[in-house]
């Protein structure tokens, strides 16, 4: 403005007119990067963090090496940036040039400058007429994804909207279900081929479940994928007359894409109600992975992971598209470690099972015949008999990302020990209530009293490569880098840093001002590697945790960005 | 004919009382203050750090107002009495007693403006009743709902509907009465799975 004035009373106009004239271009040309399929496809090498767990294939690894094994000691506090909303951040920081995006719970979403931590704008859906009622595990947000200058947020009350990415403008929104009858959506979208796609959670309110493409720029509906067939569909045989109306499925973990075989992944969530007993059948496609036409929405082929699920296995942890090497053999895979406590390898070509190992104590899936699992029926409860399994229904491991490391060959998995007790229980469907048949109790894994760990485990062995216990559960994702570090964090709110090869700690922040439950996110702006995380405690595990409740029930509440770099 | 008998001299004996159709008669009185009172340290200790302590909603949904009791969502005292008492608190379901569960339902009834009155709750009551558990505000007599009580409660009936013999939108006052049903009706939406 002051540059302005000065031409003016100068009486420099035709130079003032001119400046003004090309003020958009130049401020577009210094400003926001515009986001490309072919940026979007080359994720993987972009000095930002594009989307959800950084590229298409999910591997939640980084090329950078700027920070690595040696100095990652010498890391310090840059900026942070701190919320006022006390429910859980599960939300990944994403970098586009110099601006970040983060969300918080209730879907707001704040702009800011990633270098300085300067706030550029913020948005907050307005949920005012919203209950919130059919949100299972917390009122959470996982982030935004990008596509041209858009920002794309999907939300508790079923909304996708689109944001202008400089000014947080709302350029369109569209509602794909109402809110409060059992649906709602925590996510991060995923932009592809110009399309913004998400998924739908309720699968512990007699929601039927979906994922959905509209148009990134219009919000025009493309294709909607039902998870649970209706009779006459492929799989609709394996439901009971009219249960697939209330049958689950959720979908509300971002897929990943394969761009050699032109294939969408995205895993479904359990079946409902939790009963088994009340929906005889395989119950497809819940628990499953689903190998997607990304154009139609149509289903090339699945893998169920756990058939007739009874004990509320979700299938939905990110499926991690990398190569393996297994028995001498090399296999285009996609991986998966599932709340079941199973660790899957797939041919990503067919569908078929490379391998399926144990990654915790787990009992209701017992094994493997023809590449298919097998359950042990004596651990699935009735209403009148109460069973004692592992894991628990919260796994495993839930949702928080793993990394895959293509240097090392290791998967990096967040781990909770844990089993329970599960008993059938009378239930009944009306919308806007839970739909779930069972009461539980989750207790420690009798041989190992630690309720958590990161772990990492050899894809190419399928073996584990080494082991981090915590007395307290391990709720947050994982993060390897090309400087041989991996990043996760606890619950005690320290973002760690690993040594990729041994497990070794090599680096531990400040405890910060809540636990992490979040991926971390790592960037480059101006040739210096940034490495961002949310704390925030929260999540499904302070609720459903069962006997973990008490163990975490002092972890200070709020949301807090903070974003490290070396000196 | 002895229990529709019964009925009948509950129902005048109820409104004899003032307890249906006293000043405040936007909501049914259901439970005692005592139980309120009960309910609401159980509530603090068990559930307010998921639902807010004033149940305004934290990591879990509100407990109270307009857009948790509403008639849009249409919810008996049943319905949330039911999964109240067998899957809360998440992280411990049924672990409480019975009598605890019924203090706890009627701290959230007296929290939607439901009147405490003189006869106290029981758990086979509250696991059977369909009133409708709609928000009457702070003080039991604002909102839509409210209003349209006070009306029905005018005809000696009561909101909301399944009612054959009352006026539009309103059901027969026995109805109202947690415990007993009156002649069969159930909430007609939730289908129940043995």
């Amino acid at each position: 403005m002051r540059i302005i004035h000065v031409f003016l009373r100068r009486r420099l106009w035709p130079v003032a007119l001119l400046a003004a004239a090309l003020a958009p271009a130049a401020a577009l040309g210094a400003g926001y990067p515009r986001v490309t399929s072919a940026r979007l496809a080359a994720a993987a090498t972009d000095n930002g963090w594009l989307m959800f767990r950084r590229d298409y294939a999910g591997n939640s690894y980084a090329p950078f090496r700027q920070i690595d094994t040696a100095n990652v000691k010498d890391l310090r506090l840059v900026w942070s940036y701190r919320s006022h909303l006390q429910e859980g951040y599960e939300g990944s920081a994403i970098v586009n040039g110099d601006y970040m995006f983060i969300t918080t719970p209730k879907d707001h979403v704040i702009a800011l400058n990633a270098v300085t931590g300067k706030v550029l704008w913020k948005y907050a859906k307005s949920l005012a007429g919203v209950a919130l009622k059919t949100v299972c595990c917390d009122v959470v947000n996982r982030g935004v994804a990008l596509y041209g200058n858009d920002v794309y947020l999907a939300t508790l009350d079923n909304y996708v909207v689109a944001l202008n990415a400089e000014t947080g403008r709302v350029v369109w929104q569209r509602q794909i279900k109402p809110a409060d009858v059992g649906y709602a959506m925590t996510l991060a979208p995923l932009t592809l081929k110009g399309m913004v796609i998400v998924g739908e959670s309720g699968g512990e309110y007699g929601a039927r479940d979906f994922i959905v493409a509209l148009d990134a720029r219009t919000g025009r509906e493309l294709w909607r994928r039902y998870t649970v067939p209706a009779p006459g569909q492929l799989g609709g045989k394996t439901w009971p007359k009219g249960m697939y109306k209330h049958g689950g499925g959720s979908a509300w973990i971002t897929g990943t894409y394969d761009p050699l075989t032109n294939t969408l992944f995205w895993g479904v969530g359990n079946p409902g109600p939790w009963l088994a007993k009340l929906r005889p059948g395989k119950n497809l496609f819940t628990d499953s992975l689903l190998a997607l036409q990304p154009r139609s929405g149509k289903i090339k082929w699945y893998y169920q992971y756990t058939p007739h699920d009874s004990w509320d296995y979700d299938g939905v942890n990110t499926p991690v598209i990398t190569n393996l090497r297994y028995h001498g053999k090399e296999y285009r895979a996609v991986v998966e470690a599932n709340r079941n406590g199973w660790f899957y390898a797939i041919n990503r070509l067919n569908g078929k099972l490379i391998y399926a190992v144990r990654f915790t104590r787990a009992t209701s899936v017992a094994g493997f015949r023809n590449g298919a699992p097998y359950t042990d029926n004596a651990l699935r409860p009735t209403l009148t008999k109460q069973v004692f399994t592992c894991p628990s229904f919260l796994g495993g491991k839930n949702w928080w990302p793993m990394s895959v490391d293509p240097l090392t060959h290791m998967a990096y998995v967040p781990t909770i020990h844990t089993c329970m007790t599960m008993k059938g229980a009378p239930t009944f469907y009306k919308a806007g209530l839970p739909y779930l048949g069972e009461t539980f109790n989750v207790v420690h894994d009798p041989d190992d009293h630690n309720w958590g760990a990161l772990q990492a485990i050899n894809l190419d062995t399928s073996r584990q490569a080494w082991n981090h216990d915590s007395a307290l559960p391990w709720d947050a994702g994982a993060m390897s880098t090309a400087g041989g570090v991996v990043f996760s964090g606890s619950a005690r709110g320290h973002l760690y840093a690993f040594d990729a090869r041994t497990g070794r700690v090599l680096w531990r922040s400040p405890q910060l001002s809540s636990g992490i439950i979040a991926p971390p996110s790592t960037y480059i702006v101006d040739g210096k590697q940034y490495v961002a995380i949310l704390a925030g405690w929260g999540g499904g595990v302070p609720i459903w945790g069962g006997q973990m409740v008490q163990s975490v029930s002092n972890i200070p509440r709020g949301g807090h960005l903070y974003v490290f770099a070396l000196p | 004919m002895r229990t529709r008998g019964f009925v009948l001299a509950l129902s005048i004996l109820l409104a004899a009382l003032g307890v249906e159709c006293g000043e405040a008669a936007g909501a049914a009185a259901l439970f005692t203050a005592a139980q309120a009172r009960a309910g609401r340290t159980l509530f603090e200790q068990k559930c307010a750090m998921c639902h807010g302590r004033h149940l305004q909603g934290l990591s879990g949904p509100a407990l109270k107002g307009p857009l948790f009791a509403s008639r849009k969502a249409g919810y008996t005292v049943r319905d949330i009495f039911l999964f109240l008492s067998v899957n809360m608190p998440a992280y411990a379901p049924g672990s409480l007693g019975a009598e605890q569960y019924v203090n706890v339902m009627s701290f959230l009834l007296q929290q939607n403006g439901f009147p405490a009155g003189r006869v106290a709750l029981t758990a086979q009551a509250a696991a059977t009743s369909t009133v409708a558990l709609l928000y009457h505000g702070p003080d039991g007599r604002h909102g839509r709902d409210a209003r349209r009580a006070r009306d029905c409660a005018a005809s000696g009936a009561r909101a909301p509907s399944a009612g054959h013999a009352a006026p539009r939108g309103c059901t027969p006052l026995a109805a109202a009465v947690p415990g007993i049903e009156a002649g069969g009706h159930r909430h007609a939406a939730g289908k129940r799975l043995r």
